[in-house]
């Protein structure tokens, strides 16, 4: 059977944080429909491999390509690309909840930035707060907000790292089914977690990092 | 352990302190597999919050590697230069005073009565809203949480706490207001009668922001903030009105009374200090402890922010702190596709913050009072500072988007694109700034710039182009990088980009207004402002750039490794 095109093509990855090697050798290829999920003990090197892949960091060798294009976290066509929700996400102090989504919908093109802004807003439970400002959500709350960035734009990669953190039992369980629909879709999804009942729902291969990468199992 | 910790420990133990002892080395052999135990049931014993204090202060000075001696012998060659470079600065305020007195004309006498007094206003209002932000009385979130819940007396702990900003306050503005007094011309007299004015009554008001600390209230204290930011304005105004000779000059017959006048307000200032703090200290065991905490966090946030010399991060926790005491907004919705819908967002954002026009507005009165002065030369320079002030609460939007790559990556344009988008609104406000300052710089005073329409509309335009690349500069600059290799001062090491810190947005300034002081043509400040606009605006990224090079580099050697193994393909035998 031939295979697809991958969305996402790592090859022979390498960081290094002076002389502690975190990652070496990582390859990976995902292709749209596919979800990935990277797991292994804390440190193991699964932010960093996230990091590289959106262009956060520089790798110190090898290459990252989406659709066929070098990873730069300044290139436009990356940027429209790829939706992230990693460690370094920022808000707007002035704009509220609302507010955010409305920008974001906008900037990507979406014509009916209203409608696609109140779905978003209801799937992710923030509707209450539509008119707060980030600093006054509780943590659970801003990951929502986070995620729900992620799901307001267009994409073809969606890169999380442990998007379950902060989430309550019942989120956790809505942000599965929301994965499990986007990879039905045919959107190639990348994530980091601890949660094994989200990686078991969502990933259609798992990942363990640590002293060498491993594929676990492959669906 | 040292005979101060030991005289500590060994306090005068109060009445029952020896029983309780006895009771406690009772139960602890009679139980020894216990692994906790219930406290005795002896009274506790009272608490000397002196010695307490004296105990916290023996622990941090115990954690101190250096000494003060130390330190200063280590640092001398800086004190050295602080010390040259202050005999400088004293020496030039000197020379300036004496050649300012000797001006006898109207904008002049006006100008030495009316700035001083305005710098006092001034001082009035930065005191109270400095205090206002901080407490002025605060504790740590440590003792907050360790201490406050301990039966000890507040008032005890807390009295000392008062001193360091009544000192501050006294000490900066009677400072900045001597400074700006004898750059004025004001006789010695003068000087001091305005620097106690503004010393004492700032210390006044800090006591009384205290006294309203006491009572949970902040009403008073934004009113009279209000107040005297509003009178300073004025003074300004009328300043400028009287150089432009739109107001009849009168002062010169005032300036005996107003001496006395200050005076009275020093004196005013010292019985209102020393009568509010004696009702804040009353009131001081009455005082919340969230109350205290948050200015402890706020200072200590804002002290991580000064050691990398991070202006913009203390920016930051303060615009936050101000949005999280917000809270929430009527949301609007947007306009536009794409970077429309940036640039919308940022003209929905100038009704959210009314309070930056007032500082915009401000900064719109120094090239005028400049002119006043007498010091047109430099008018573009200083004028050119005031309008990054006042413009950096504008740029926002930038300044999130250029702190961490999170939010930028979520927007489909180049970097380049989206500081444009957001500099546009800036930039506008900019460009009106310099069309109602052009009249400072054709010249309102009779003895200040003389420039035709078109040259004066060009230096203002370009005053107001270094004001915002200023202001770009200052919002988007990189944080320190502790990863490069250190630089060896006589202060020890020290990253590279530590010292420059101190200088962004003045650096852009200082280029672009250099070639007007310099009485060069116009165009040369708007060729270097176009060159600054081309590289703020994020086209020569210096990281992209590296990347670049290293890529083709190591293709480069791949290829070459390649070549190698094709020579290696042994020839064919004959």
């Amino acid at each position: 059977m031939a295979r697809k095109t991958p969305v996402l093509k790592v090859t022979n990855l390498k960081k290094a944080f002076g002389p502690v090697v975190i990652v070496d050798g990582f390859s990976l290829e995902v292709a749209a429909g596919e979800a990935i999920a990277l797991t292994g003990r804390n440190g193991a090197g699964k932010s960093t491999v996230l990091r590289c892949l959106v262009g956060a960091d520089r790798a110190d060798e090898g290459t990252v390509e989406v659709n066929g294009t070098r990873v730069s976290e300044t290139n436009p066509d990356i940027r429209r690309d790829v939706a992230t929700v990693i460690d370094d996400i920022d808000f707007f102090p002035d704009l509220s909840v609302v507010e955010h989504l409305d920008l974001l919908a906008r900037a990507h093109g979406i014509p009916d930035a209203d409608a696609a802004v109140d779905e978003v807003l209801h799937e992710v439970q923030l509707v209450p707060q539509s008119g707060q400002l980030p600093s006054t959500l509780s943590s659970g709350q801003l990951r929502r907000l986070a995620l729900a960035t992620a799901f307001i734009r267009p994409r073809k990669l969606l890169v999380l790292d442990e998007p379950e953190q902060r989430l309550d039992t019942e989120g956790v369980e809505w942000l599965a089914d929301r994965l499990v629909e986007e990879r039905r879709r045919g959107l190639a999804i990348v994530m980091a977690s601890h949660d094994p009942t989200l990686v078991q729902k969502v990933a259609t291969r798992t990942i363990r990092l640590g002293d060498r990468a491993e594929v676990l199992a492959d669906e | 352990m040292s005979k101060k910790s030991r005289k500590l420990i060994r306090s005068t133990p109060v009445a029952g302190e020896a029983e309780a002892e006895v009771e406690v080395e009772a139960v602890v052999p009679a139980a020894p597999e216990r692994t906790f135990f219930f406290l005795p049931d002896a009274p506790p014993l009272e608490v000397d919050e002196h010695e307490l204090h004296g105990l916290m202060k023996l622990w941090r000075h115990g954690r101190a590697t250096r000494s003060i001696g130390q330190v200063l012998q280590d640092s001398y060659v800086m004190l050295f230069s602080v010390v040259m470079i202050g005999a400088m600065v004293v020496s030039v305020v000197l020379r300036a005073q004496g050649n300012m007195a000797g001006c006898s004309t109207d904008a002049c006498a006006s100008g030495r009565l009316l700035v001083p007094t305005a710098m006092v206003l001034a001082c009035f209002a930065v005191a109270l809203g400095v205090a206002r932000l901080f407490g002025p009385v605060l504790a740590s979130a440590a003792e907050g949480f360790w201490l406050m819940d301990a039966p000890i007396s507040r008032r005890r702990l807390l009295r000392g706490r008062l001193v360091l900003p009544l000192l501050l306050s006294f000490l900066v503005a009677g400072l900045g207001t001597a400074l700006v007094g004898a750059l004025s011309g004001l006789a010695w007299a003068q000087v001091l009668a305005w620097s106690c004015a503004a010393a004492l009554g700032s210390a006044g008001l800090v006591s009384l922001a205290a006294s309203e600390q006491t009572r949970e209230r902040v009403v008073v204290v934004k009113v009279l903030q209000a107040v005297f930011a509003a009178a300073a304005l004025a003074v300004l105004l009328v300043v400028v009105s009287v150089a432009a000779g739109w107001l009849p000059t009168t002062f010169v017959a005032v300036a005996e009374p107003a001496t006395w006048l200050f005076a009275g307000v020093a004196a005013a200032g010292l019985i209102g200090m020393v009568v509010l703090l004696q009702l804040t200290v009353a009131r001081l065991e009455e005082i919340r402890r969230a109350r205290l905490v948050s200015g402890g966090s706020l200072v200590a946030g804002m002290q991580g922010a000064m050691f990398a010399l991070d202006f913009g991060l203390i920016r930051d926790i303060l615009v936050e702190r101000r949005m999280a005491e917000k809270g929430h907004v009527k949301p609007t919705r947007g306009r536009g596709l794409g970077l429309a819908a940036l640039v919308w967002r940022d003209v929905e954002r100038l009704k959210r913050q009314p309070s930056a026009f007032l500082g915009l507005g401000m900064s719109l009165f120094v090239p005028y009072a400049v002119d006043a002065l007498r010091m047109s030369q430099l008018n573009p320079f200083i004028s050119g500072l005031a309008l990054v002030a006042g413009l950096v609460p504008f740029l926002g939007s930038m300044r999130v988007l250029s702190r961490t790559g999170g939010l930028a990556r979520t927007f489909p344009f180049k970097t380049a694109q989206l500081r444009t988008a957001t500099m546009a609104v800036p930039a506008m406000l900019a460009l009106v700034w310099g069309l109602a300052a052009t009249p400072a710089f054709i010249g309102i005073a009779s003895t200040g710039a003389d420039r035709s329409l078109i040259s004066g509309l060009s230096v203002a335009l370009v005053t107001s182009l270094a004001g915002l690349m200023g202001a770009v500069r200052w919002v988007t600059a990189k944080k320190v990088d502790y990863q490069t290799p250190m630089m060896a001062t006589s202060s020890g090491a020290l990253p590279p980009g530590l010292i420059f810190n101190l200088f962004r947005g003045l650096d852009m300034v200082v280029l672009i207004t250099a070639p007007l002081i310099l009485q060069l043509p116009a165009y040369w400040s708007l060729v270097i402002g176009l060159i600054v606009f081309w590289a703020l605006r994020g086209s020569f990224n210096m990281a992209d750039l590296q990347a670049e090079q290293e890529q083709a580099k190591r293709e480069l050697a791949e290829a070459k490794e390649g070549r190698g193994e094709k020579q290696k393909i042994p020839r064919p035998g004959r």
